[in-house]
């Protein structure tokens, strides 16, 4: 199967001009005039949407597009809630029961006048609530925990998102265009240590939306050939994954586990030199540092050294060409935004920010407290 | 659709009142604090691990629990973020949170930690790195709430 179409809508702080059914629509039609495809051919819609409270509306979704009459289908796993869509509509095309999978994903927080309280409540109401455990708290945990065990450094956090500030320059559809160099970044104030406010991900909105073919409905259209897709979920319970022989928190076993089935049905043997483009769900710094040993790039105590690597060596895979989720985080949407960017590389069609004589790619998604990871290779090779 | 129009915004409010049921393992695991100040972990006969806060079942092993048994008094800090600054809703900083391992469990448990001078942040930081033994420290008059007792360092 491939991906033959992609829409997405801008990412900004809030889309005024727009309702939340315009935001979806947007992205939606876009996405089918790039396929080249009506609403009739479409089988099966798929709509991720995360916290209903950000919005501040129940069932977001509810005045966009059922008039169509087909399946529907919503999906929720938080920040992961992209990639999940996405995973639920290839499994639609992949078992025969659609040809053609519309996937959409929404994100409307900027209705919403705090974010940090709402997100308080995706936490345990029974252990946790009572803590301050928010989006940023639970980066912040992991950064530390990153530091201690192997030895990442207040300004490796800053230059990772000095990469994405700067790649992010090229990308007309990202929310946050500033070039902040990494001393900028370790200027701005302390939300959490070690995080500090400019590597912490904006409060972005906007819609994403993908059409995926089954390979006998792609036709002669460009198309970003799904090569592998595989989902993981692991214990929620953050404090249960300290202990654990096969890694701790911070080695993102579910991560490591959906890299392992997508490489395998991907071929891939050597994430370093089998792919051309990384498109990271990584809100902070520290949540990239996670994925390279996770994505096989590095082996776990060489991570700090990978951040000089990926900077400077032209030989490895260009690393959030999109700018990422540090300049663009439309939360429900976000995880799928890297599914697209990924498609749109592998198509040709990125734009200012393509990556040259890009081939293959791989996009990640990470959910909730991490206990959910998706991992898709997309590449522009056709099947035989 | 050339005639300028003006675009509306309608204001919204979400304020929910909610009563949420802990169930049989959180409400015996909050009754051991209030009534013995004792922080009680439940073993998975199949893993072995004791897990802290006690809870019903291990989700890695889909296992009932079975034994419980106090864990701490005292624990080892396993990572920690210093809250310094302020969102709406959410207790004033600067706060320390943290994770920690108490003596006898097999996983680490959230709590804030008190009593660290944090004026010089980097330094409370770099404290913090080392894994400092910490002491699980009851208020007064414990409620039956996973608030009926925080971090000190021990």
């Amino acid at each position: 199967m491939a991906i033959v179409g992609v829409g997405q809508t801008s990412y900004k702080r809030a889309h005024t001009e727009l309702s939340s059914a315009d935001m979806i629509w947007t992205a939606a039609e876009l996405a089918l005039e790039d396929a080249g495809m009506g609403v009739d051919a479409v089988d099966v819609i798929v709509m991720g949407v995360a916290p209903d409270a950000l919005a501040g509306e129940n069932g977001v979704e509810k005045t966009a597009i059922f008039g169509a009459g087909k399946p529907y289908v919503r999906v929720n796993t938080g920040g992961v809630t992209g990639s999940s869509a996405a995973f639920a509509g290839a499994s639609y095309v992949g078992s025969g029961r659609a040809k053609v999978a519309l996937v959409i994903s929404l994100e409307r927080m900027g209705q919403a006048t705090t974010s940090q309280q709402v997100f308080n409540t995706i936490f345990d109401p029974v252990y946790e609530k009572d803590f301050p455990l928010t989006t940023i708290t639970m980066a912040a945990l992991r950064a530390s925990l990153l530091m201690r065990v192997y030895g990442y450094s207040e300004r490796d956090w800053a230059l990772i998102a000095a990469r994405n500030y700067r790649n992010a320059l090229r990308n007309p559809l990202a929310h946050i265009h500033k070039d902040l160099s990494a001393d900028d970044i370790l200027a701005s104030p302390m939300l959490a240590w070690p995080i500090h406010r400019f590597e912490a991900c904006p409060m972005s909105e906007g819609a994403c939306a993908l059409v995926i073919a089954a390979q006998s409905a792609v036709g002669d259209r460009t198309g970003a050939w799904v090569q592998g897709i595989a989902s993981t979920s692991d214990s929620y319970a953050m404090g249960d994954r300290f202990h654990r022989p096969e890694g701790t928190l911070v080695d993102l076993l579910s991560l490591r586990r959906s890299a392992e089935r997508a490489y395998a049905d991907a071929g891939i043997t050597d994430a370093r030199t089998d792919l051309d483009v990384v498109e990271l769900y990584s809100p902070f710094s520290s949540a990239e540092a996670m994925t390279y040993p996770a994505l096989g790039f590095c082996e776990p105590q060489h991570g700090p050294r990978f951040i000089q690597e990926q900077l400077t060596d032209a030989s490895l895979p260009v690393f959030n060409p999109s700018g990422g989720p540090q300049a663009a985080n439309p939360v429900s949407a976000t995880a799928m935004v890297r599914i697209a960017e990924s498609a749109l590389q592998v198509r040709g069609m990125a734009g200012e920010h393509q990556v040259p004589e890009a081939r293959r790619a791989v996009a990640t998604g990470q959910g909730g407290a991490t206990q959910f990871s998706t991992v898709c290779i997309l590449g522009a090779e056709r099947p035989e | 659709m050339s005639e300028p129009i003006e675009l509306i915004t309608i204001p919204g409010n979400w304020n929910f009142d909610y009563t949420y049921f802990a169930g049989h393992a959180a409400s015996r695991f909050f009754a051991a604090l209030k009534d013995s100040r004792q922080i009680m972990g439940a073993q998975c006969p199949a893993c072995h691990r004791i897990l802290v806060p006690a809870r019903s079942f291990c989700d890695a092993c889909f296992k009932r629990t079975g034994d419980w048994r106090p864990v701490g008094p005292e624990g080892t800090l396993e990572t920690f973020t210093i809250i310094t600054a302020a969102f709406p809703g959410l207790p004033e900083p600067p706060i320390v949170m943290a994770y920690a391992t108490m003596d006898g469990a097999d996983t680490a448990l959230v709590n804030v930690l008190h009593g660290l001078d944090l004026t010089d942040l980097a330094a409370a930081a770099a404290r913090l790195q080392l894994q400092p033994r910490i002491r699980a420290q009851f208020i007064d008059k414990p409620q039956g709430r996973i608030t009926d007792f925080s971090f000190v360092l021990a």
